[in-house]
């Protein structure tokens, strides 16, 4: 059974983290330092989340579009919904998951593997959020990840 | 010892691709040289065989099906040493020829003689023992063992002992031989942790033969929960089982990090990468199963030098019949091969058909067809 049962489960729940906590993390900024959108493309269940970078003075360094409406991307992540899960919990090895073919990247991978160290300090903001909107049903015991 | 006249006999004939076999009377010449004829009293079913059917395993049409079996030699023609009338043998499918750069180098499964007459049908002689209808009728890679009896080179049989059944004896001449074979002469370490990606007839042997070549963990995925559950009686330890996808599963199950060794026995692309992404870093993964000719598998580039991983294949296990044959036959005596399991269903020759429907339909492990009043 997918953690996102449907694609509005999934926009409900990864949608709200990206857009209620990521999207004002110290973090955030380095998105332009990748240079352009980044799109997560998801299959089980089919969706589309896009970050849209945008000018500074905006309440966030980036913005959400959904479903397919944003800019063409810079780069495209493709993957399960569960995979998105496990990896926002901080549980997957993001080199091990290109090899495996958990996750698909399109686009000058460089850039993106700038952002990840920084990607540390907010794997812990995803299951505080699960448990902030009463989903903490689905938050992940620590996993290995293969490392 | 040979005998001049041919043979009307019955045998389970492919007419044309994509046509569902019949049993038809079709005539089989004696054996001629180096050729033995062998009375069945045993035959397996095999995924293989539909492939033949369907054009997946390219082969001419029409043909006699079959490509496992046991029986008695009948009679043998000029120059045979190795049997007798009266042995009891295995009859399997890639007689090698001895001399070819492959038998030399000690890959006689790939003799290049062996795959020519598999794919155009004849013999040595450039000839077929078999017609129907007054045309020649050729066999599935020389073998043709769905029918009362099989003219073959003497390299496809092979003699096996009083105390094997012959049911059981079918099947060494392929599942066994290719699955046992497979995890026999895989990379699989003592202690090893392997996954095996499908659990039909060449599963489950894959599953058996990880046991006897000591993996100490053995994770088996098919859907079907009774495959499953004869698995767990082979040697699995875990199961992944519908509803799960195997690389996520398998990856949970060996706390992310992967298996040591992988198989696929399918044939099925999406779990050939699925295979190559459960084995972990160094690891390998070997596929089994017989995709489509034309199709193409993909996986990550990246993975080969940045993981040491290894992709490689297998056909008939690598074995060679005449020195493995014995071997699993001793495996069996000893209580290490299990062989009884794997027979869920007999047939009689009429009802050939049916089990090629059940075996595609995943009602059976292994049809065999039988042929009681012998």
């Amino acid at each position: 059974m997918p953690v996102f049962q449907d694609s509005a489960a999934l926009y409900n729940i990864l949608g709200g983290f990206f857009d209620t906590r990521v999207r004002f993390t110290e973090e955030a900024h380095l998105i332009h330092q990748v240079g352009g959108p980044i799109l997560f493309v998801f299959e089980e269940p089919a969706a589309q989340i896009c970050w849209v970078p945008v000018e500074s003075g905006r309440e966030a360094p980036f913005e959400l579009a959904l479903d397919g409406q944003g800019p063409s991307p810079l780069l495209t992540f493709r993957q399960s919904g569960d995979t998105a899960h496990r990896f926002w919990h901080g549980g997957l090895d993001l080199q091990q998951a290109l090899a495996r073919q958990q996750v698909r990247a399109q686009g000058p991978l460089s850039r993106a593997m700038k952002l990840l160290p920084h990607l540390d300090a907010i794997y812990p903001l995803y299951a505080d959020y699960l448990q902030a909107v009463g989903r903490g049903d689905l938050v992940l015991p620590a996993h290995g990840g293969g490392r | 010892m040979s005998q001049a006249a041919s043979r009307s006999i019955q045998a389970l004939v492919a007419r044309d691709y994509g046509q569902p076999p019949t049993v038809e009377w079709v005539e089989l010449e004696p054996p001629g040289a180096g050729e033995v004829r062998v009375r069945l009293q045993a035959a397996g079913v095999c995924h293989s065989d539909w492939h033949a059917v369907t054009g997946r395993l390219p082969m001419p049409m029409p043909m006699v099906l079959g490509h496992e079996g046991s029986g008695v030699v009948d009679a043998v023609g000029a120059g045979v040493r190795g049997v007798a009338p009266g042995d009891r043998v295995v009859v399997t499918w890639v007689p090698s020829c001895g001399a070819c750069y492959w038998c030399l180098n000690g890959s006689s499964e790939l003799c290049a003689e062996a795959n020519r007459g598999a794919v155009d049908g004849t013999g040595a002689d450039g000839r077929t023992p078999l017609s129907w209808r007054g045309a020649p009728l050729h066999r599935f890679s020389w073998a043709g063992t769905l029918a009362a009896e099989a003219v073959v080179p003497e390299a496809a049989v092979v003699r096996i002992g009083g105390d094997l059944p012959w049911r059981e004896a079918a099947l060494l001449g392929c599942a066994v031989q290719t699955g046992v074979g497979a995890a026999l002469r895989s990379p699989i370490r003592a202690g090893d942790t392997v996954a095996v990606l499908g659990l039909g007839g060449v599963g489950l042997n894959v599953v058996q033969g990880a046991r006897i070549a000591g993996a100490a963990r053995i994770i088996g995925a098919d859907p079907v929960a009774w495959k499953g559950e004869l698995a767990l009686q082979m040697g699995a330890t875990d199961l992944v089982g519908s509803g799960q996808d195997p690389l996520s599963a398998v990856l949970d199950l060996t706390d992310g990090r992967g298996v040591d060794v992988a198989f696929e026995a399918v044939g099925s692309v999406a779990l050939m990468a699925a295979a190559f992404n459960v084995a972990r870093r160094g690891g390998t993964a070997v596929m089994v199963g017989v995709p489509d000719p034309t199709e193409e598998l993909s996986v990550n580039a990246f993975a080969f030098p940045s993981q040491e991983k290894t992709l490689t294949g297998s056909w008939l296990g690598g074995s060679h019949p005449a020195r493995d044959i014995p071997r699993l036959e001793a495996l069996w005596r000893a209580g290490l091969l299990q062989l009884a399991p794997l027979l869920s269903h007999d047939y009689a020759l009429a009802d050939a058909p049916q089990a090629l429907q059940d075996l595609l339909a995943g009602r059976v492990a292994r049809a065999v067809v039988t042929f009681p009043d012998r």
